[in-house]
């Protein structure tokens, strides 16, 4: 079964390689809850497109569908580069209702989001396997990047061999630590940035253009 | 012929049924156990080619009476019996006669202890009641018992009988969800609102988990035409 998964993964790269090079690449934009990937997506949706791509919170599994924006154009030295943003939910390992319920929200909708941002995680796991030519994936550079997810994901990138741009987003906060986030993926190229404040997004895209081009 | 009615004296071969609706000479539900060395002499009496099902039974009716077993039991057949042997007289006694038996007598052997008082305490057993458990008691029941009494105390000898593994409840229960657990579920429900994922297996898995339910259940999106062909 592994060996006709794979060769089917491999069949389906190279007719969409031959067949589909001018499709738009879909890049989907990972990373723990909270990391800053929907207000990442509708960053570059906004300067793009004029659109957004969903709500942004500082409560933690806001996005729990993924979200796709297709089309967008990057235009980048003279160079146009076309992608699909596919904004997925953030992936961890336990969903628990009660943290929600610091955020002034009744019993039963902290459930109801547990459950829902449960599903999201899967949904995003899903995504990663089936569905994404590329990963932008996202940490909050103001904590620790050497977590059980993020190596989880980063390696099941790599074992992909799915392009993937490192984005130590929030660097408008004071603990924000770039260096500690490019030390712990040394193999990936780590981009500074403030997704809110829009800082730094003109590397970020032409980072995108070069990667994802 | 290790069982004797303790009214009467009549006595009984091991794994006997009739002995099981009381002794038909007189009525009486106690029994004395008297370990196979001791009565070989007297009428050897090899269980081998009873029916299981009665062997089965032979550890409730050896309750019953292990307690006169053990003022009666001399030392030499079981070394230094001491009060919570009664596994060790079960298990030592039917030895030479009983080959067949295998571990559920050794597992029923630890419930002895409370169901035997239980027992005691009845003074009288009808002749329905008497009936009823002498036609009913199936094998498969009475393992099920003498382990639900054990439950926690013991963990089930490694030569134990196949059944015990797929029926036996408690003991490694937790302990096997769990593995079940780490091998199959990509999402575990600690609690409504409380969730597990494994990572690995939401990634590995093809089918798509679309929706959770309340009780527990998902809804999964299958794989389409071209990827269940493959498989």
């Amino acid at each position: 079964m592994g060996l006709l998964t794979n060769l089917k993964d491999s069949i389906s790269r190279v007719t969409d390689g031959l067949f589909a090079a001018d499709e738009p690449k879909r890049i989907g934009i990972y990373g723990p809850p909270n990391a800053g990937k929907t207000t990442l997506a509708n960053r570059i949706a906004r300067d793009w497109t004029g659109d957004a791509v969903g709500p942004e919170s500082h409560i933690p599994h806001e996005t729990r569908r993924a979200r796709r924006k297709e089309n967008v154009e990057i235009e980048r030295n003279g160079r146009k580069v076309t992608i699909d943003i596919v904004d997925t939910p953030g992936v961890t390992t336990k969903v628990d209702y009660k943290e929600f319920l610091d955020h002034d929200m009744e019993k039963d909708d902290a459930v109801r989001r547990s459950r829902e941002a449960t599903e999201g995680v899967a949904e995003a796991m899903h995504w990663l396997r089936e569905d994404v030519d590329g990963v932008i994936y996202v940490l909050d550079s103001t904590t620790d990047p050497f977590t059980q997810v993020n190596t989880m994901l980063i390696g099941i990138i790599e074992s992909q061999d799915l392009p993937a741009l490192i984005l130590a987003n929030k660097t408008d906060l004071p603990g924000s630590d770039v260096q500690q986030i490019a030390n712990a993926f040394p193999q990936h190229e780590t981009i500074p940035l403030s997704a809110l404040e829009g800082d730094n997004m003109d590397e970020v895209y032409t980072k995108i253009a070069e990667y994802f081009g | 012929m290790p069982h004797q009615c303790t009214t009467c004296g009549r006595t009984f071969p091991d794994g006997s049924k009739e002995m099981l609706s009381g002794c038909p000479d007189c009525g009486g539900n106690k029994f004395q156990f008297k370990p196979a060395s001791e009565t070989a002499d007297e009428q050897p009496s090899p269980g081998g080619d009873k029916p299981p099902a009665t062997d089965r039974q032979s550890p409730s009716t050896d309750r019953q009476s292990s307690p006169t077993d053990r003022q009666s039991s001399p030392a030499g057949s079981q070394p230094a019996a001491d009060d919570n042997s009664t596994a060790d007289a079960d298990a030592s006694a039917p030895e030479s006669s009983r080959p067949d038996s295998g571990t559920p007598d050794g597992q029923a052997a630890n419930a002895n202890a409370s169901d035997s008082e239980h027992v005691r305490e009845r003074s009288q057993e009808d002749v329905a009641q008497a009936s009823a458990r002498s036609d009913v008691v199936s094998p498969d029941e009475l393992d099920r018992a003498s382990r639900d009494v054990e439950t926690g105390s013991s963990s089930p000898e490694p030569g134990s009988d196949a059944p015990t593994d797929t029926e036996g409840p408690r003991p490694d229960i937790n302990d096997l969800r769990e593995e079940l657990n780490e091998q199959f579920e990509s999402i575990r429900i600690v609690s409504p609102g409380k969730y597990e994922l494994n990572l690995m297996e939401l990634y590995d898995r093809q089918e798509y988990i679309i929706s959770l339910q309340e009780d527990g259940r998902y809804v999964i999106e299958m794989p389409d035409a071209w990827g269940i062909d493959d498989e």
